[in-house]
């Protein structure tokens, strides 16, 4: 190949587009990785949720783009039980205190523990929010 | 499809359950000592009137163990009713707060005094509240006594 001038010499690619394809599999990896931050797959238990979420139902829980995840009211959230905090809990925002504290209700009140028994829960507490059921296939749906 | 699966998976578990602090409930507890009522109550009447030391002793205790054993009753009660049942509860048994109020008055009245009767009012009360408390968890179980 002919050496130009003003190029930067002869070091020719030893493939054209190679440099493009790091770059699409390093923003892919990226990409790949923020949404595994992101996202979480959860699997749902007991039916306090219920008829919004029934016990076997799996779901995406969105843990907010970029910053921590904030509820709100009406959201179905994935967080700790206070008295417990190795125990993740699902329950629906009913609503949030002056104090920035999310009160919790199940959707399925009578036969559900909330903050009826055990208080609100501190802000920063809320890991995300429940999406989307991935599974069971006839379920599939948005998570409201 | 094991990759496929591996994708899917949850990798967490989220709980939507119920429970108390323990969430063991059962009006059993409160039927055994309604039923511990009841027995002091024959076993008073079989004992009659005697006025002899060891009768009157005998008596004493009876009515200390009817007495103790009523108040537990109320106590058991008390745990379903402040602690299992909910509003939603009552809204589909609007009779809910009625059957512990009677029975409540009931245990005081076997503590008041020492007929039978009383026992077996306070025992019938007490299926009452069985039968509630079993529709509430939606299971078929049958009201039965030990003695």
């Amino acid at each position: 190949m002919a050496n130009r001038r003003g190029s930067t010499g002869d070091r020719t690619p030893p493939f054209p587009f190679a440099g493009a394809i790091l770059l699409a599999v390093a923003i892919s990896a990226a990409t790949v990785a923020w949404a595994r931050w992101r996202f979480l797959r959860v699997a749902i238990e007991g039916g306090s949720m219920l008829p919004t979420l029934a016990p076997g139902d799996w779901v995406v829980v969105d843990r907010g783009p970029f910053r921590d995840y904030r509820p709100r009211p009406g959201d179905v959230i994935l967080g700790r039980d206070p008295r417990a905090p190795e125990r993740e809990i699902v329950k629906r925002v009913d609503h949030i205190d002056l104090h920035g504290a999310a009160w919790l209700l199940g959707d399925n009140p009578a036969e559900s523990t909330d903050s009826r028994q055990f208080g609100a829960l501190p802000p920063g507490a809320a890991a995300g929010r429940v999406r989307w059921r991935y599974w069971p296939p006839s379920r599939i749906s948005r998570v409201r | 499809m094991n990759l496929v699966s591996r994708i899917l998976r949850p990798s967490r578990v989220a709980f939507a359950h119920c429970d108390g602090p323990c969430g063991v409930y059962d009006p059993a507890s409160a039927r055994i000592a309604a039923e511990a009522v009841l027995s002091m109550e024959k076993k008073l009447a079989a004992l009659g009137d005697g006025q002899d030391l060891a009768t009157q002793n005998t008596r004493g205790r009876f009515i200390a163990i009817k007495e103790q054993q009523a108040e537990l009753a109320k106590k058991e009660l008390d745990i379903l009713w402040h602690d299992y049942f909910k509003p939603e509860h009552l809204e589909k048994y609007p009779n809910l707060h009625d059957t512990f109020w009677k029975a409540a008055k009931l245990c005081s009245k076997n503590k008041t005094e020492s007929d039978p009767a009383n026992g077996e009012a306070l025992l019938a009360a007490i299926e009452e509240v069985h039968k509630i408390f079993w529709a509430t968890k939606n299971r078929d179980v049958a009201f039965y006594r030990a003695s």
